[in-house]
């Protein structure tokens, strides 16, 4: 074998499938820029655009929209996530009981499963739309549409969580004479309750996000604030406002990642394992060192 | 164990501990501060039925619906402003990525900055960025796709670089090995690997951005949502829940086929 220099062949087809991925693609945005009224003079303008409102933004007038209450509604966003991840919570995990296909019989488990995931199909933001002129304006219409959205999805990661377990427990209740209750609540219960308590906090995560948005539309929290201040075009308010959320987003996001942590690892660290501290401050900061 | 030969005594319980009571107090303490200050009214569970307001849903004006220019129109531009959010957003975030995984990265303080940077961007919900897009360029769907672009590079830069940091690092190190630049490098010792990952990253990537895309208009970055919060206006909730039967026909077709090509890929 003399020694080659000469470079390996690309494996076949490669470029065939690159450059159907490359017409795809194409396609694809001209088709779609097709139905954005994009003139060349707004594409070229947009940046410019945009950095003049965030010139405008710095500095941000903390003192003044503190003054008007923006950090109370920050926390209402919070109380909302808060109390529609509860309600979530407590209404879905009967049903995901029901739902999980080695606790529940076909006939109960697979309309609940659609149920779940109809739920999921809609945006909080359209419930919220279709709660508003039921209960009125305000923090209750958030909650409830957070809520009920949260049903579907914490619906279907308990449902997961409970058909991955070990069945010997159950084995173990139904050979002693238990019923379904017993060994719902002494052989399955016992096994999920830390991996679907940490779903919930995640999923608290989420929400907190998701409520910042629904006061946009007059469901309660921040999103309200943050509207107003840009329609009145008083910008180092709105900055103010968005760096107040900011903050309590990542502190939640932190604080919660911890406690997950702590819930599913438990309570004794182990010696190879990253200090606690340093990975909080990699969830605050987004850096790992 | 004294009960041994009987052996009909129940166990001990596990003895609870306070520190797990004074937890639960403090969180059911709190669920209470909480569901005042948001107004919980459990009298709405049962009352809501009976609300008037359920006879403005029915029946549902299908004429209306299925009058193209109505709901199709507004749902096709739904579906252009996240394709086109789709394919900036996850192009930007190929660079972006390499620079946020401590394995692909030029140097620590571009590591840094695109890591920190990312995450704050991160923690801004994407309405508020389309709220923000509305005020700086003006209503219309031009300000969505800049708005779902920006959300879009958020969500993948985090997935994507997830997977970066989780790939095999000997074909980088092999191409460093053999006297490769960085960019060469990363091209050839590193992105075979993960572009499979990285396409199906995108397609989950867009399937959210159909979900987005279907509220922007909402707070008047166009789609769908426009025609939304027009028809509340006018309390047509017959007409709203007309489109919300065939979005969601739409959406759920496009999903499938999403969800299907994603299984080929990994």
């Amino acid at each position: 074998m003399t020694a080659t220099t000469q470079r390996p062949t690309p494996p076949r087809g490669a470029r065939e499938r690159r450059s159907a991925l490359a017409v795809v693609l194409v396609v694809a945005m001209v088709w779609s820029l097709s139905g954005l009224e994009v003139t060349l003079d707004r594409l070229l303008g947009a940046p410019g655009d945009a950095w003049a409102i965030l010139r405008q933004m710095v500095p941000p007038a903390f003192a003044r929209v503190y003054e008007r209450g923006a950090v109370g509604k920050v926390f209402e966003s919070v109380y909302i996530a808060w109390i529609g991840t509860v309600i979530g919570a407590v209404l879905s995990l009967p049903l995901a009981f029901m739902a999980a296909h080695n606790v529940a019989p076909v006939w109960i488990r697979v309309p609940i499963r659609q149920f779940f995931n109809a739920i999921r199909a809609v945006p909080e933001l359209i419930l919220a739309v279709i709660l508003i002129p039921i209960t009125g304006l305000g923090p209750w219409a958030g909650t409830l549409a957070i809520g009920i959205h949260s049903i579907g999805t914490l619906g279907k990661w308990a449902t997961e969580s409970i058909e991955s377990i070990d069945s010997g427990p159950i084995e173990a209740v139904e050979s002693t004479g238990g019923r379904w209750v017993s060994s719902m609540r002494w052989a399955v219960f016992p096994q999920v309750m830390s991996t679907i308590s940490s779903y919930w906090l995640f999923r608290f995560e989420i929400n907190v996000r998701a409520s910042a948005v629904l006061g946009m539309i007059g469901a309660g929290g921040v999103g309200s604030e943050l509207v107003s201040h840009l329609v009145f075009r008083d910008f180092p308010a709105a900055s103010a406002v968005l760096v107040f959320t900011i903050a309590v987003v990542l502190t939640i996001d932190t604080a919660s990642a911890a406690v997950r942590r702590r819930i599913i690892r438990g309570g004794v660290g182990r010696p190879d394992e990253p200090s606690r501290s340093g990975e909080a401050l990699a969830d605050l900061t987004g850096i790992r060192l | 164990m004294t009960h041994a030969a009987g052996g009909s005594v129940r166990p001990d319980r596990p003895p609870r501990r306070p520190r797990t009571l004074g937890i639960a107090a403090a969180v059911i303490a709190f669920s209470l501060f909480a569901a005042r200050e948001v107004g919980f009214d459990p009298s709405t569970f049962w009352e809501v039925w009976s609300n008037p307001l359920w006879e403005k849903f029915w029946p549902i004006p299908w004429d209306w619906v299925t009058d193209g220019s109505n709901v199709m129109g507004p749902l096709i531009e739904t579906f252009q402003i996240a394709t086109i959010s789709t394919i900036l957003g996850c192009s930007l975030a190929l660079p972006v990525s390499f620079a946020m995984s401590s394995l692909t990265t030029p140097n620590r303080p571009t590591y840094l900055v695109s890591r920190a940077v990312m995450n704050v961007v991160r923690a801004v919900p994407d309405l508020f960025w389309a709220k923000l897009m509305v005020t700086a360029v003006g209503i219309g769907a031009f300000a969505g796709s800049w708005a779902l672009t920006i959300f879009s590079l958020a969500v993948m830069v985090k997935l994507f670089s997830e997977t970066v940091d989780g790939a095999d690092p000997g074909p980088l190190e092999a191409a460093r090995a053999a006297g490769g630049r960085h960019t060469p490098s990363v091209r050839t010792g590193m992105l075979p690997t993960v572009f499979p990952d990285y396409v199906a990253h995108a397609l989950y990537v867009f399937e959210l951005n159909i979900r987005a895309s279907i509220v922007l208009g909402l707070v008047g970055a166009g789609g769908i949502g426009r025609v939304i919060e027009a028809q509340r206006q006018f309390f047509r909730f017959d007409r709203i829940l007309g489109m919300l039967v065939i979005i969601f026909v739409v959406v759920f077709m496009i999903e499938q086929a999403s969800v299907a090509l994603r299984k080929r890929l990994v």
